[in-house]
């Protein structure tokens, strides 16, 4: 959200200045009553650019039985470069990763760009990896783990609350992805829930979604991701 | 600047912590009407209609047509979409206008003539056209029953208090999805201890939960959603076709289901088409009636920070119960999802459910405190029960809840997981301990009781599929562990589906079983002195709360 929150304090300061300018004109008497957030109205877009990954590799699918493939979001350490509550999207990756590797399986990163839907997210990365088991992370954090037979909309572990995320969390998704992969039984990572997330971070949500949609290809599809 | 005290006290107000912007119509965020929704119109050749709301059938997409195919009255549309929307939004809050007539006008109008009929109603105007538009002649309620650890004992315990408190449904769902067959099984059998009669239902992934309901161990299924773009609908790998196959599955086994949409989904999704959120909800409701379902949950749902965080929000939260109503179905009308940090705007919002009543004013009330309540929050939480029954005694309305006493709570609780340690142990599923039931019979939530073992119980739950396990053998547990009167309630749950009455709008039953619907308990108000009143027995229940001063003690 880094530029969309540029733009805002852009077009606020144009505002306010404007504001102090007509205050000025007007002699002391002049009160500053209209709210200082601007309209969005009429833009069609969060982001101008769109970015083209059309020469980038596609992503191929692994042979490797140890693999667990991560499938992040279009907008992903681009558009986007922390999570919806402020977790920098390369700790989330090297999180994940380092959990995948200390339990001996191998991880790679796939960049999806044909759905921003995070259960389908994680099936094509399911679908992709070696081992069948695949990791999703959406640019806000939300973030699955899925196997490649199992119904899109089901699931190993889903995380569903993002605000609530933690490094240690990612670090673990890593571990227990991995630990599916073993076949080994896997406890899953207790769940968490603040009931109060919703009010507080939902239009936020919905303007990250927004932009990390704006950014999908399906022409270019899923590409080999290694970070910027 | 120097800070005014004044301010910086506002500020730190609850309602402060919530999330407001701006109206952006390019994105979705407008409430009741965007610059770009669609204005009405429609034209039928041969009972087929060729133009809807200013598309021609040829630019139709995969809901256009769906909806001009299914959901409008063709032999009615081209006189009702002659009234004026003004004179139809007088007739909903006409009391001299019956249900009846309002119904058949609305089946032949568009989607979009909805939304502008919509814009002419105000609150108030849209209270009472609720009174009048809900299906059942009483109003209902229902709950959620789940819990942080899953606890199959804590969802039988709380579901069993639940009825006792009034409601007349329960859902569930699962932090870890896998844990749905183990959840269901409580959740019916618990709900059958606090009253008889009660509808169960595990949310889960769709082909689970049609599972699960056609083996009988659930009652009821909500979780078929429906979206007002064809994108959003296409991203959920399906469309209103797939979804009226999904209600026909559930109907062809003699479930009674309802569908699920609400404001907000769309602009979530980040695809609403620059339309206004009632717009894309409409069209919904449209493609609902369509499918053929009889109901609908819908308020925004689980989407309630985006409505909630442009103007008129919860006026278009209300107008969209409203449009299911005038459509013919049964609402279960939200109020399921935690709103606001602000006690009172959170309250604010549910009274234009709770004042007219609704088929289910929530759907639903968490039936635990919300740090347990596995949808992320609801709107009311156990925590909240007897504000609520102070709420229907101040202003005489049936919420759908009534006062109990501690022993009855710590009875049902207690007997209901002892219900579920008897049939887990009889079914060989994972064990029970009797600390455990103790421990959940006395606890307010998951904080006060024990850890389960994990890995046992969704091997437990695994075993449950790959038996092949169905209400029956429920049912047989049951009996053979010396629940008689349990194994008869969950056999007459069972008996419904091949009765199917409580398959009709907005079925509930009562505790001997008896449905009752929009068909045959339909609401029949139309002004003072008609229709469902607070009185007799009902009145004297909700007047009993705890905490009343005895005279006799001062």
């Amino acid at each position: 959200m880094q530029m969309n929150e540029d733009l805002i304090k852009q077009i606020t300061n144009a505002v306010l200045a404007e504001m102090k300018q007509k205050g000025k004109d007007t002699g002391t008497t002049a009160v500053p009553s209209v709210s200082a957030m601007p309209s969005m109205a009429g833009r069609e877009r969060i982001h101008e650019e769109k970015t083209s990954y059309a020469s980038w590799a596609k992503a191929k699918k692994g042979t490797d039985p140890k693999e667990v493939v991560i499938g992040v979001g279009a907008a992903f350490q681009r558009e986007i470069q922390k999570t919806i509550c402020g977790i920098p999207l390369d700790d989330v990756l090297e999180n994940v990763k380092a959990g995948i590797e200390e339990e001996g399986m191998v991880p790679r990163v796939v960049k999806i760009l044909d759905t921003s839907d995070v259960c389908f997210m994680a099936l094509e990365a399911a679908k992709l990896s070696g081992s069948g088991i695949g990791i999703g992370i959406q640019s806000k954090g939300t973030t699955v783990i899925h196997q490649k037979d199992l119904y899109p909309l089901s699931n190993l572990e889903l995380f569903p609350q993002a605000p609530l995320m933690d490094l240690e969390t990612y670090r673990k998704i890593g571990q227990n992805a991995a630990k599916y992969v073993k076949g080994e039984q896997v406890v899953p990572i207790p769940s968490t829930n603040d009931p109060m997330s919703r009010p507080k971070y939902q239009v936020k949500a919905a303007l990250m979604h927004i932009a990390e949609t704006e950014q999908l290809d399906p022409e270019t599809g899923i590409i080999e991701w290694e970070g910027r | 600047m120097k800070k005014s005290k004044r301010i910086e006290t506002l500020d730190k107000r609850p309602v402060n912590m919530d999330g407001y912007i701006n109206e952006w119509p390019e994105m979705g965020f407008v409430a009741m009407a965007s610059p770009y929704d669609p204005k009405p119109s429609i034209k039928v050749e041969n009972g087929k209609i060729i133009e809807l709301d200013g598309k021609k059938r040829e630019d139709f997409d995969f809901i256009d047509q769906f909806i001009a195919d299914y959901a409008i009255h063709t032999g009615r549309a081209e006189k009702s979409m002659t009234v004026p929307s003004l004179d139809i939004a007088r007739m909903i809050v006409d009391i001299h206008v019956s249900r009846k007539e309002i119904l058949e006008i609305v089946s032949g109008i568009t989607p979009a003539k909805m939304v502008e009929v919509m814009n002419h109603l105000n609150v108030v105007e849209l209270m009472m056209g609720m009174q009048k538009m809900r299906a059942r002649r009483m109003p209902g309620n229902q709950a959620h029953i789940t819990n942080l650890k899953d606890d199959p004992v804590q969802i039988a315990a709380d579901a069993a208090e639940g009825a006792l408190r009034g409601f007349a449904e329960e859902e569930t769902t699962m932090g870890v999805a896998r844990y749905a067959p183990l959840s269901a099984i409580a959740l019916l059998i618990g709900s059958q201890v606090g009253r008889p009669g009660i509808l169960t239902q595990c949310s889960a992934e769709e082909a689970t939960e049609l599972e699960l309901g056609i083996r009988g161990l659930t009652t009821y299924a909500e979780t078929l959603s429906v979206y007002g773009t064809e994108k959003v609908f296409i991203d959920g790998d399906d469309t209103p076709y797939s979804k009226a196959f999904l209600n026909s599955a559930y109907a062809s086994r003699g479930l009674k289901v309802r569908f699920t949409s609400g404001s907000g989904s769309e602009v979530l999704m980040g695809n609403s088409e620059k339309k206004s959120m009632l717009y894309l909800e409409c069209r919904c409701l449209y493609a609902t009636k369509g499918a053929g379902s009889q109901g609908i949950q819908n308020g925004s749902v689980s989407c309630i920070g985006v409505p909630g965080a442009v103007p008129g929000g919860i006026r278009e939260v209300m107008s969209e119960n409203l449009v299911a109503a005038l459509l013919g179905l049964e609402c279960a009308s939200s109020n399921d999802q935690s709103f606001s940090n602000s006690d009172m705007r959170r309250t604010a919002r549910t009274m234009l459910q709770f004042l007219p009543g609704t088929d289910f004013i929530f759907s639903g009330y968490a039936g635990e405190p919300n740090y347990d309540n596995m949808f992320a929050g609801s709107n009311f939480d156990a925590e909240d029960f007897d504000d609520y029954n102070v709420l229907q005694r101040d202003m005489q309305v049936d919420g759908g809840l009534r006062p109990v006493t501690e022993e009855e709570v710590i009875h049902v609780r207690q007997k209901a997981g002892k219900a579920v340690q008897a049939v887990f142990r009889q079914l060989g599923l994972s064990p029970i301990s009797d600390e455990q039931v103790e421990a959940v019979t006395y606890a307010h939530g998951s904080k006060d009781t024990l850890p389960r073992d994990v890995t046992a119980d969704l091997m437990a739950a695994e075993d449950v599929l790959k038996r092949g396990i169905t209400g029956i053998d429920v049912v047989k547990a049951l009996a053979e562990s010396g629940y008689q009167d349990l194994a008869e309630h969950v056999l007459s749950m069972l008996k419904q589906r091949v009765a199917g009455d409580y398959m009709q709008t907005a079925a509930i039953l009562d505790r001997d079983f008896h449905v009752l619907s929009g068909v045959n308990t339909p609401n029949d108000y139309m002004g003072p002195g008609t229709g469902y009143r607070v009185e007799g027995e009902r009145w004297e229940e909700i007047k009993k709360i705890p905490h009343i001063i005895n005279p006799q003690d001062i």
